[in-house]
This record gives structure tokens, C-alpha cells and sequence, in this order.
């Protein structure tokens, strides 16, 4: 299979300008720029099949297409790079080794919804990845890339590299529409919709990086050399994280569709130690996890993943060996959500800590029997009632691990302490 | 506006295109319970209280933030509906200490109301709970009681959006999440104490109300405020016959929702402080008690064919009161002129969201009655100082206020001077005659108010023996005067005034209501 996305990774000094467009890097910006429309470039984008990968898995073209043309507000484009999902390190990668192909790709989408301001709000702890960043968007601007008056066009596009201060919340597009105005990083209630009613209340894309570094290749080589990957559904390539007990970790590039446990052993080499496979997330640590028996016929798509009751999410894969807790996982998670709950809307603020607290002495000691039923209600409560996606975030990893693990969780009850670890 | 049809739990109704479901809802009567939701505030969509089921909708919504759609099914009532308002209920009561004993929003508190509707169910949290801060003060009228906060910021809105103030924000994340002063902010607004109503909760409350009574004591009477002339519409609640406090009362053609905080606390100067309950006439060495009989003699010979006298009334007397006042002193006199206290000071951009420049919430209905002069309340007082006068009818001010020596050696020239007030003041102790009178929260009438709403004062509370109302004073003076009236009580004076005062011509004493009238609207006018 051919790179799209990593094609530049580990070529030296992949981030400078001169590298990036010695090998045919800003042709395709070029290109769109000066011989595009903006609904032909969304033509194009819809007709590769490309969707977002910052987790939803959305046609990338057609939310584009959602923008008011005739609005007189301005319209923003927002890269989405606060990436912090627990086990998912795909964007960090392009955003340090790749800068000017994300720019790139921000530039063309900014360009498809006419847009003159484009921002790219990176994770606050991804301080060196926002230097780069800079770096390159300083670069375009010298080159002529970035600016007023492109290619004598007479268009004009900026692009603003701003640093998050460090939630994971604000990953959610409208709290991070809500960081970058200033305000507290709340999710904001829908509807409206960001494309109409975003960034200081004006039309607004958000995209995460990888959607956006994906755009360059689509525009070099055609929609349809893109779309002839992957499956009927699932078209081109994506990047997987693969971290936990794994001999060969790491961000590998994958055409969609591809058999995830061959990837699992063949790929990445397998668990190591000789021990056996216990459970892997596939898409992230708010996805429910799957038991080794559950991986024989899923294939990493989205449909595939969805069909076997998870979802491929971020794609970021975690494996766990049999000498992982699953209770002890489970409460990892729990912790990490009742942590980054930005505890604006009643169900998730109150219930997500509540679980991590239920799930605390499962493991420690002094649980009650009803235990396991109460974090199941407790989910089932949560998820569906919350302004934004993080609620199901937060509501779906415990019940998975609960009602796949159930014996394991059952045990630590009866015994009054962890079974799995000494 | 385009209508729109729809239904809720079965029942169609029809509603203007934008309005949202909770409103809809509303109108056709179902009431959809709630707590950040506020007609007054953005929305929040917080709480997350007030989800229902719409039909096609997989998932439940809430009814805040969505908008009606033509032929739209709601339930309010389903099996999915309780079961996520139970949940909510449970979330929002599990770090919450239920403190109710010494709390002052039991008896008035939605979580209290909210949990016997909608969950009933004892707790399943036995994990313990997060502390907060107690009894933190936020600003010189209200304390925050971060354990009982549903975090449903209204009070953070209310700072954004009314006042654009912003004392207060939220901080901290998750179940840390709490309301908190912003950047060493007090909460010290004109409009502070509105948040104390607003908040649907114990976790912010009154400094001046708190662990005085406990609510469900309080006789509640519909008034109007005696602060100023914007006339904002409030409750006046007493216990064992005081006042304990003021509350806003929705009027959203005056006040809204809100009330300002000087006319909160505006009763502790007009009905606290001890009282007269007998009449005072001076005799050799000072004011001595009298008898009303001789009392009102005195007044009658005193004043009597005076020469020159000064009328003054108090911008807090009811149009009835002044109206008979009006009466009385051209019957007194054929050189009377008659003024209505009246002063103004500079207001910043907040208080001018609501308040007026003066304190005379009936200025506008006193000028009505006729009560006033060329030179206007400055002008007598100029005259008066300038011994003008020869006597002087002062009822309900002090007029010796900031600079008042020169009035006090004017009004200790007068050849009579009588004094009706609630209290011995300063302006009192000079006068011949003091007839002890009944104050804003013991009274019955009308005030009208800057744009010309006529609106409605009523007793919530009973006046001291002894004292007299101010018009059953001034209808006896009238009777010893010679001018009989036929009537008495505050309704028979208005429709009386009614016949007379043409702008007030059509106004029904009835149909003013608690909501009051506009003059020349006909609104009111039952013609
Ligand atoms: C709790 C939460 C965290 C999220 N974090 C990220 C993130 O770190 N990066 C990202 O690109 N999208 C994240 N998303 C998804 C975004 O809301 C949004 O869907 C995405 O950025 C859209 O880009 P795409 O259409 O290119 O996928 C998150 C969503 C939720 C609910
Ligand atoms: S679901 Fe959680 S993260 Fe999302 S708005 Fe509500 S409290 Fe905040
Ligand atoms: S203090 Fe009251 S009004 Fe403010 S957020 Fe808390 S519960 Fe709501
Ligand atoms: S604005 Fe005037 S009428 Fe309204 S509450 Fe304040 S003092 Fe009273
Ligand atoms: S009232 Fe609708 S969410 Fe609070």
C-alpha cells in the first residue's frame, strides 16, 4: 500500500519548507488556489470518500458543504490538533514530523469554505509540536504561501497557531470553539451548529489533523486514487496508535478494512512475553474494549469495528495482556473521565466520578454486591442525557469491561481485594 | 409571526415559529420542570432537567433549547421521561449535604419541590461526598453555600447578561466545579440580590433574610416598591406582622423578574425604627401627647384661613391620599401651594437598568392629583427657606436632610407647622402638631409610576394603634373643615378621583389588578 499519510515521516528534516516541497510539497495548495473553485474542491473531497478522523468518522466533504455561502459573517476554518484521547498519538506524529503537510491541508479546507482565517489549536502540553507548527506557518508566510493576495489571486488567508491550555475537553469542537474565544472550555449546547453558529458565533469547520494532512494527496492524485482504496464505506488509509502490551508499538498507517488481528500479530508483532491477549480498545480509551474472541472477524473499518459493538474512533488501539486488571483498567479510565469531565451539565459531572468512586473499591475493598448493576445504571444514565459526546465517553468503557469482565469484577467483590494482581 | 401546531402529551396546541417546547409547553398549561432554564437568561441547557421524548427523535431532548416544529409530538409524561428526570434528581443530590433543617430555601427550594414529584427514592451513594466552601460571602447582600450549588449558573448569567458585571464565574472542573468571585470581584452590583432569587437552591441567600423566619410563615402581600418611581412590582412578606423581606414579583412591563437592592432593603428605614402612636402638640417646654380630637382641632384652627401655606406631601402617598391632601388644603386655605417631595441624584449605567433618579415612587401620580408647583419641589423648598410661608403641612419626609438648617430656622419661623409621619423626626420635633400616620406597607391605593402605570399598593401589614391612616386623617380634617366626602375606604377615593382627574377617567379600581393599568392605554379602563 502507498503512504498517504506518513509518506513524509522519517525523511531527514521532514519539517523544514525546503524538504516538504522538494518532494512536491504546496503543489496541491497551489493548485486548488489557483485553478478551483470552492465547490469543485468539495466535489472532489466528497467524491474521495474521505471522512473525519478526529473519531465521529463524518464525510468530510459534505460538512463543508453545510456552510452558509451567502453568510456575511466570516467564515473559519478550525484544525482540530488538541488530540489527548488516552492511547491515541497520530496526530502528535504528523504535527512534529509533518507541519507544512497539516498546513497544507488546513489551507485547502479553509480555501473549499472560503474562509480567510484558519486556526489551528493545538494541545497546550504539545509544546515542541506547537513550535514546529509555528515554525512552518512562518515559513509559508515567507514563501508567499500564507498571506494576502495568494499566487496573485486575490485571495487572502491567514493561519494562527493557538496553544490550548491543556484540557482534554477541549478536543470536543465546540469547547474547543469555546477555549479559542476565550471563554472556559465548555462544550457549547446544539442546536446551533458550528457551521452556521461557531467560532464567535460565525460559520466554523473544525477538522482534526489527520482529516486535514490527508487533503495534499487527495488534490495531487485524484479522489479517485484515494477512494480505490479501502472498503465500500471505509475509503483510503488511516493512522493507528498502537500502544500497551505490544512488542512493536507505535503509529502505523493502514489502508481501511485491513484485518485487525493480523495487524495485531503480523504488523505489530504481537504480545510479547508470551502471554496471552486479554482485551484491546480499538479507537480510544472512550471506546468499549473487545475480548480476544470478539477480534477473529473484525477488520479495521468502521463499519467492521462498529458491527463487532465498539467503535474504530481515533484508532487508537490498546492492548492488554492477561496480566492486566481488568478492574483496575476499567477505574483507570474511570479516573482519567472524572478528571477531564468539565462538569458543566448535571448527569456527567455527578456521574462519572460517582462510577470511578463505585469502581475504586471493587478493586481496593469494601464493595457491596449491588456494585457492578449500580455502574451499569449509573451509565446507562449518563449516556444520551449530556450536552456533549463526552458523557457516552465516559459512560460506555465502564460498562463494557463490566459486562465482559463480569466474573473477573464479581471475584474482586467476593474477596474484598484485586484477584488479578497480587 | 408564522404559526405552528403541535402537540404535547396529546393535547395540540398552537404557538408562534421560534418559541421553544418548554414555552410551548407552558402555554397549553404542562408545566416542564427545570433549573437553568430562565425566560430571562440564555440558554444553558445544563441541568439537563427538563428532557422529553419528541416523536422520531431516538434520543430524549431538552426542552429549553428546542424549538417547536410544525405537527411536533411531545411527551412530558413518558416512562423515559420520569426515568431520566429521577436520574437527574438522584445526580443532582448526591453530593449534596440535604441540610434542609438549617437551610433558608426549604419551603422554597426546587430540589426539595423537584425531589418529591420526581424521585422519592433513598440514596444509592454511599461512596461519600465532595466538600465545598460554607457560608462564603460573596458580596455585602449574599452568601454562597458551594454544597448545595447544582452548578446551573444562572447567578454567573445573570452577572454576564443583566447586570455585564461578571462578579462571578465558574471554576474547577468536573464535581469540583463551583461558582466563585472572578478576579477578587464582590458581588456588590446594584442588582446583586436578584441572584438570591434566582438561584434555585439554598446556595445562595439573603445576608438580611437569613435564619430570620422560616418561609412557609410568611404572609405574602402583592405591592408595589415605595424605593422609586420606576415602580417595580414585589411581594411584601411579613411574619407576626413585620416585614421580613422583599421579593420581585414579574411584571414585564415594569420590572421583569428583578428588583434593585436599595428597594430590596428600602423597609428597614420606612417601617423600622420606633413609632408614633399618639399625637403631639406643643405646649410650653415641648411636644406633650394629645387626643386625635384635639390634635385635629389644633391642626384646623391653626391652619385656617393661613395666608400663605406650603403643602407637602410625600412622594410614597397613594393618588387617594393625595388626592384628598389636594382637597384639603384649598379647602384650608385659598393660598395653598401644594408640592410632592421630590429630589434626584446621578445613577450609574447598572442602576439605571432599573431605577429611577428619585425615592417618590408616586411623583407622576401626585403631579396627576394636581399636587405641585411653578417652581417644582426645589422651588417651595427655595420659598419655604426664604420664609415665604406662613404655614406649613409636611407629611411623611424629613426635609431636613444633607443641608437643612436653613429650612430648620424657616420651619421654626412658621406661624404653624404640622408634622404627619410614622416617626418623631428631625423635621417633627419642630412642628405645633404631629399626627402619627401609617407607612407604605400599612396602606391600601394606587401609585403611579414614571410611564404612567397606574399600579396597586396593598396592607401586608397592620399599622401601630394609634397611628391613622394618612387618608382617614385628611378625610376627617375635611369633615372639621366643613367638606364632608361620602366616602372613605381607597376604592370609593379612586373612583371619586376617577370622575375628576381626567387622565385617570375609565380606570376601575378592580381592574387594575396585580399586574396595574397604563393611563391612556385603556387598559384598565372598564368603560
Ligand atoms: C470528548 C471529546 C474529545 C474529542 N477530542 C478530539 C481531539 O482531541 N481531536 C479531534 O480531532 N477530535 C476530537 N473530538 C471530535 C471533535 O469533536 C470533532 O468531531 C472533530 O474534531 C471533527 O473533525 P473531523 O470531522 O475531521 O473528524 C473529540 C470529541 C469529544 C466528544
Ligand atoms: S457531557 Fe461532560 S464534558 Fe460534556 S458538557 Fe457535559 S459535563 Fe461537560
Ligand atoms: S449558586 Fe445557585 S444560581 Fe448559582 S449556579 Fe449554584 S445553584 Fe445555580
Ligand atoms: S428600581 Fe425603584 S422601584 Fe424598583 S426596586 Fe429599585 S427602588 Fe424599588
Ligand atoms: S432547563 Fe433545560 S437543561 Fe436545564
Amino acid at each position: 500500500m502507498e503512504k498517504v499519510l506518513l509518506r513524509n515521516i522519517g525523511v531527514p528534516a521532514s519539517h523544514t519548507l525546503s524538504t516538504y516541497q522538494s518532494r512536491g510539497g504546496y503543489a496541491s495548495w497551489r493548485k486548488v488556489v489557483q485553478t478551483l473553485k470552492p465547490e469543485q474542491l468539495i466535489e472532489e473531497v466528497k467524491a474521495s470518500g474521505l471522512r473525519g478522523r478526529g473519531g465521529a468518522g463524518f464525510p468530510t466533504g459534505m460538512k463543508w458543504s453545510f456552510v452558509p455561502k451567502d453568510s456575511p459573517k466570516p467564515k473559519y476554518l478550525v484544525c482540530n490538533a488538541d488530540e489527548s484521547e488516552p492511547g491515541t498519538f497520530k496526530d502528535r506524529l504528523l504535527i512534529e514530523q509533518d507541519p507544512h503537510g497539516l498546513v497544507e491541508g488546513t489551507m485547502i479546507a479553509a480555501f473549499a469554505i472560503q474562509s480567510h482565517t484558519a486556526f489551528i489549536y493545538i494541545r497546550g502540553e504539545m509544546a515542541f509540536g506547537a513550535t514546529r507548527l509555528e515554525q512552518a506557518v512562518a515559513e509559508g508566510y515567507q514563501a508567499g504561501l500564507i498571506g494576502k493576495n495568494l499566487f496573485g489571486t486575490g485571495y487572502d488567508l491567514d493561519v494562527i497557531v493557538h496553544r490550548g491550555a491543556g484540557a482534554y475537553i477541549c478536543g470536543e469542537e465546540t469547547a474547543l470553539l469555546s477555549s479559542l474565544e476565550g471563554g472556559r472550555g465548555w462544550p457549547k449546547v446544539k442546536p446551533p451548529f458550528p457551521a452556521t453558529h461557531g467560532l464567535f458565533g460565525c460559520p466554523t469547520v473544525v477538522n482534526n489533523v489527520e482529516t486535514l494532512a490527508t487533503l495534499p494527496w487527495i488534490l495531487e492524485r485524484g479522489a479517485a486514487a484515494y477512494s480505490a482504496m479501502g472498503t465500500e464505506k471505509s475509503k483510503g488509509t488511516k493512522l493507528f496508535s498502537v500502544s500497551g502490551h505490544i512488542a512493536r508499538p507505535g503509529v502505523y498507517e493502514l489502508e481501511m478494512g485491513y484485518p485487525f488481528k493480523k495487524f495485531l500479530d503480523e504488523d505489530c508483532g504481537g504480545v510479547p512475553n508470551g502471554k496471552k491477549l486479554k482485551g484491546v480498545i480499538p479507537g480510544g480509551g472512550s471506546m468499549p474494549v473487545l475480548k480476544p474472541e470478539e477480534l477473529d472477524k473484525v477488520n479495521l473499518d468502521y463499519e467492521s469495528v462498529a458491527a463487532a459493538g465498539s467503535l474504530l474512533g481515533s484508532g487508537g488501539v490498546i492492548v492488554m495482556d492477561e496480566t492486566v486488571c481488568m478492574v483496575r483498567a476499567a477505574l483507570n479510565l474511570a479516573r482519567f473521565f472524572a478528571h477531564e469531565s468539565c462538569g458543566q451539565c448535571s448527569p456527567c459531572r455527578e456521574g462519572v466520578h460517582w462510577m470511578e468512586k463505585i469502581l475504586h473499591r471493587v478493586e481496593h475493598g469494601g464493595a457491596q454486591s449491588g456494585d457492578l448493576d449500580l455502574i451499569l445504571n449509573i451509565a446507562g444514565n449518563i449516556a444520551g442525557n449530556t450536552i456533549c459526546p463526552f458523557g457516552d465517553a465516559a459512560a460506555w468503557p465502564p460498562g463494557a469491561f463490566i459486562r465482559k469482565y463480569r466474573d473477573e469484577f464479581e471475584a474482586h467483590i467476593a474477596a474484598g481485594k484485586c484477584t488479578v494482581r497480587n | 409571526m408564522d404559526p405552528v401546531k403541535f402537540i404535547v402529551d396529546g393535547k395540540e396546541v398552537v404557538t408562534t415559529k421560534g418559541t421553544t417546547v418548554i414555552q410551548a409547553a407552558a402555554e397549553a398549561g404542562v408545566a416542564i420542570p427545570h433549573y437553568c432554564y430562565h425566560p430571562k437568561l440564555s440558554i444553558a441547557g445544563n441541568c439537563r432537567m427538563c428532557m422529553v421524548e419528541i416523536e422520531k427523535m431516538p434520543k430524549l431532548q431538552i426542552a429549553c433549547n428546542t424549538q417547536v416544529a410544525e405537527g411536533m409530538s411531545v411527551l412530558t409524561q413518558s416512562p423515559k421521561v420520569v426515568a431520566v428526570r429521577k436520574a437527574v434528581m438522584e445526580f443532582l443530590l448526591i453530593n449534596h449535604p440535604v441540610d434542609c433543617p438549617i437551610c433558608d430555601q426549604a419551603g422554597e427550594c426546587q430540589l426539595q419541590n423537584y425531589y418529591m414529584e420526581h424521585n422519592r427514592q433513598e440514596s444509592r451513594q454511599e461512596v461519600g461526598k465532595i466538600h465545598d466552601r460554607k457560608k462564603t460571602i460573596f458580596g455585602p447582600n449574599v452568601v454562597f453555600d458551594g454544597e448545595r450549588c447544582i452548578k446551573c449558573t444562572r447567578c454567573v448569567r445573570f452577572c454576564q447578561e443583566i447586570t455585564k458585571t461578571n462578579e462571578l464565574a465558574v471554576i474547577n472542573r468536573g464535581d469540583h466545579s463551583t461558582i466563585s468571585l472572578f478576579d477578587n470581584a464582590v458581588l456588590d452590583n446594584p442588582l446583586s440580590a436578584n441572584v438570591v432569587d434566582i438561584c434555585p437552591v439554598g446556595a445562595l441567600t439573603d445576608r438580611d433574610f437569613r435564619f430570620k423566619v422560616r418561609v412557609w410563615y410568611l404572609e405574602k402581600t402583592p405591592s408595589i416598591c415605595p424605593g422609586c418611581s420606576t415602580g417595580c412590582n414585589i411581594s411584601v412578606e411579613a411574619y407576626q406582622n413585620k416585614i421580613a423581606r422583599f421579593k420581585p414579583r414579574q411584571n414585564d412591563s415594569v420590572n421583569g423578574p428583578w428588583i434593585c437592592d436599595e428597594g430590596r432593603y428600602s423597609f428597614h428605614e420606612l417601617a423600622g425604627g420606633e413609632r408614633l402612636t399618639m399625637p403631639l402638640i406643643r405646649q410650653e417646654g415641648g411636644l406633650v401627647p394629645t387626643t386625635w380630637e384635639n390634635a385635629l382641632q389644633a391642626v384646623l384652627s391653626g391652619l385656617r384661613g393661613s395666608p400663605a401655606l406650603a403643602g407637602i406631601l410625600s412622594g410614597r402617598n397613594t393618588n387617594e391620599e393625595t388626592y384628598l391632601f389636594a382637597k384639603l388644603a384649598r379647602q384650608l386655605s385659598s393660598a395653598a401651594a401644594l408640592e410632592v417631595f421630590y429630589q434626584e441624584r446621578e445613577l450609574t449605567e447598572t442602576q439605571r437598568i432599573l431605577m429611577s433618579p428619585d425615592r417618590s415612587p408616586n411623583f407622576r401620580g401626585a403631579r396627576d392629583m394636581g399636587v405641585g408647583s411653578n417652581g417644582g419641589f426645589a422651588g417651595l423648598l427655595e420659598e419655604l427657606a426664604s420664609n415665604k410661608f406662613s404655614s406649613a403641612y409636611i407629611v411623611g419626609e424629613d426635609l431636613l436632610g444633607a443641608d437643612g438648617e436653613k429650612i430648620r430656622s424657616a420651619l421654626q419661623q412658621l406661624k404653624f407647622l404640622v408634622v404627619q409621619d410614622t416617626k418623631l423626626t428631625e423635621t417633627a420635633k419642630l412642628a405645633h402638631v404631629v399626627l402619627p400616620a401609617a407607612h407604605f406597607g400599612e396602606k391600601e391605593g394606587t401609585y403611579t409610576n414614571r410611564q404612567g402605570r397606574v399600579q396597586k399598593l396593598n396592607a401586608a401589614v397592620i399599622c401601630p394603634e394609634g397611628a391613622r391612616q394618612d387618608s382617614e386623617i385628611f378625610l376627617r380634617l375635611l369633615d372639621g373643615a366643613g367638606h364632608k366626602l361620602a366616602y372613605s375606604a381607597p376604592s370609593e377615593i379612586f373612583s371619586a378621583l376617577t370622575q375628576e382627574v381626567a387622565a385617570y377617567s375609565g380606570l376601575n379600581y378592580d381592574s387594575i389588578g396585580e399586574q396595574g393599568c397604563e393611563l391612556g392605554s385603556g387598559g384598565g379602563a372598564a368603560s
